[in-house]
């Protein structure tokens, strides 16, 4: 397993941006509105959370649910160090 | 991890011959769902460090099976208590996950609401409230068809919060709370459904999961997929009862001069309930591996398992009928409930039609257009 000191921001990024592009077939900007208009589906919001804590080895609950922490790549990646950094 | 097989024998024990008069009585014995519920049995995958069994999904799914080969209601009131510990799971704080899961493995029963007098498949349109005030929230509405409401002393509740929605913890007791039990439900009958009317309920503000405003749809998928994990497995349990008993009958019943069995049509009955059957479990077995993985798929899996293995029971329950003809005409037997129980597993936990939509949405693409 990488350390958690590996996982940047920059790093998670580029993670969840490879994971976009396998699932919706298209490139994903760091800020651009997953849910806006002609994004992704409600069920696919709860795969990313499946996702992110299977990828990064964290536990997204609660609170944490809150769909601005998934609306966009640097949102997520903001998360996942907050939890990563929470677990230490 | 606790022994599976060792839980799925003390419950036929405890079951035996009795689920017959349950159904017929619609009423499951309060103190064996104490006991069960004690034993962390109706809600398995909650972890040894929550007071569980600390099961895997495809071991909860085998005992889950055996439990809906045996009892449809008592099944169903473990869909509730396991779907009622994943959301807290889910959607609660650590310490709301200290604070309630314990008790649901110590013998406290819970049920979950979500559908509303407005709002069954559209969920969206839910008009349960949950107002803030600080240092406690005040609930109202109306939730129906609430499955194990009747026995439940737990009611997580979904309603709007703060800009978005959440689930609320409503001890059944608490002032303000009316439980309306359905009157004659036409399948799994002894489950205990009931309406919850729910009328300016005071709770402390630690009861509502979350404690924030969270997007309903994601909410209401994370809570609702483990359902249809354990609604997609006590399918496959009526498909073995069915299956079993069309066996016997048709090795013992004569007609014509030879056992039905020996009739080729009959045959077709067989050998179509068998692969109903088989496909159900191996469909169940593929989204519990996504499950135990962490995969995922697994969110789109659960509503594959669910739709295939719904679909096969009902079909297969409806064949087992016609082979075992006047025998299972007789309310309490084991096909005649399966026939019943089987056809509202079409419309429980998102109905066939709602599968579709999520599965041609899924096969276009993986992703479509967002309906929020």
């Amino acid at each position: 397993m990488t350390t958690s000191s590996a996982y940047t921001a920059d790093l998670v990024a580029a993670q969840v941006q490879a994971f976009l592009t396998e699932r919706t077939k298209r490139t994903w900007e760091p800020d651009t509105d997953l849910f806006a208009a002609g994004g992704v589906s409600s069920m696919f919001a709860m795969e990313l959370v499946v996702h992110l804590e299977s990828e990064f080895d964290i536990v997204i609950s609660g609170p944490d649910l809150a769909l601005d922490n998934f609306r966009t790549v640097k949102s997520m990646a903001e998360l996942v160090v907050r939890l990563r950094e929470a677990e230490q | 991890m606790t022994d599976a097989a060792g839980l799925a024998d003390l419950i036929a024990e405890r079951v035996g011959d009795q689920a017959s008069g349950w159904d017929i009585a619609g009423e499951l014995p309060r103190d064996l769902l104490v006991e069960l519920g004690g034993l962390g049995v109706l809600c398995a995958q909650v972890s040894s460090e929550h007071g569980g069994p600390g099961l895997d999904s495809r071991a909860n799914g085998e005992l889950t099976a055996s439990v809906g080969e045996l009892c449809s209601s008592l099944r169903s009131v473990m869909t509730s208590q396991g779907m009622a510990a994943w959301a807290i799971r889910r959607l609660g704080s650590r310490a709301q996950q200290h604070h309630f899961l314990p008790r649901l493995c110590a013998g406290e029963l819970a049920a979950v609401g979500f559908s509303e007098p407005g709002a069954g498949s559209d969920l969206a349109g839910i008009s349960t409230s949950i107002v803030d005030y600080g240092d406690h929230v005040v609930v109202s509405g109306r939730k129906v068809w609430v499955t194990a409401a009747h026995y439940a002393d737990l009611l997580v509740v979904f309603g709007t919060y703060g800009g978005g929605a959440t689930a609320v913890v409503v001890p059944a007791d608490t002032p303000g709370v009316r439980i309306e039990r359905v009157p004659h439900p036409s399948g799994c009958r002894a489950a205990g459904h009931a309406g919850i009317v729910l009328e300016d309920v005071h709770l402390p503000a630690d009861h509502v999961l979350g404690g924030t405003g969270l997007p309903l749809s994601l909410i209401v998928t994370a809570a609702l997929t483990y359902g249809r994990m354990s609604v997609a497995w006590g399918c496959v349990g009526i498909l073995r009862a069915c299956l079993a008993a069309v066996v016997e009958h048709t090795d013992t019943r004569v007609q014509f001069g030879v056992p039905l069995a020996q009739h080729q049509l009959v045959a077709r009955h067989i050998a179509e309930l068998y692969v109903g059957e088989q496909t159900a479990a191996w469909a169940c077995e593929h989204a519990s591996a996504s499950w135990d993985s962490n995969c995922p798929d697994l969110v789109v899996d659960a509503v594959l398992a669910k739709y295939t293995a719904s679909r096969a029971a009902a079909s297969g329950a409806d064949r087992a009928v016609q082979v075992l003809a006047s025998v299972a005409a007789a309310d309490g037997h084991v096909v005649a409930r399966a026939h019943r129980d089987a056809k509202l597993m079409e419309i429980i936990e998102g109905t066939s039609e709602i599968c579709e939509l999520v599965l041609a949405e899924h096969a276009r693409g993986r992703t479509g257009r967002s309906r929020s």
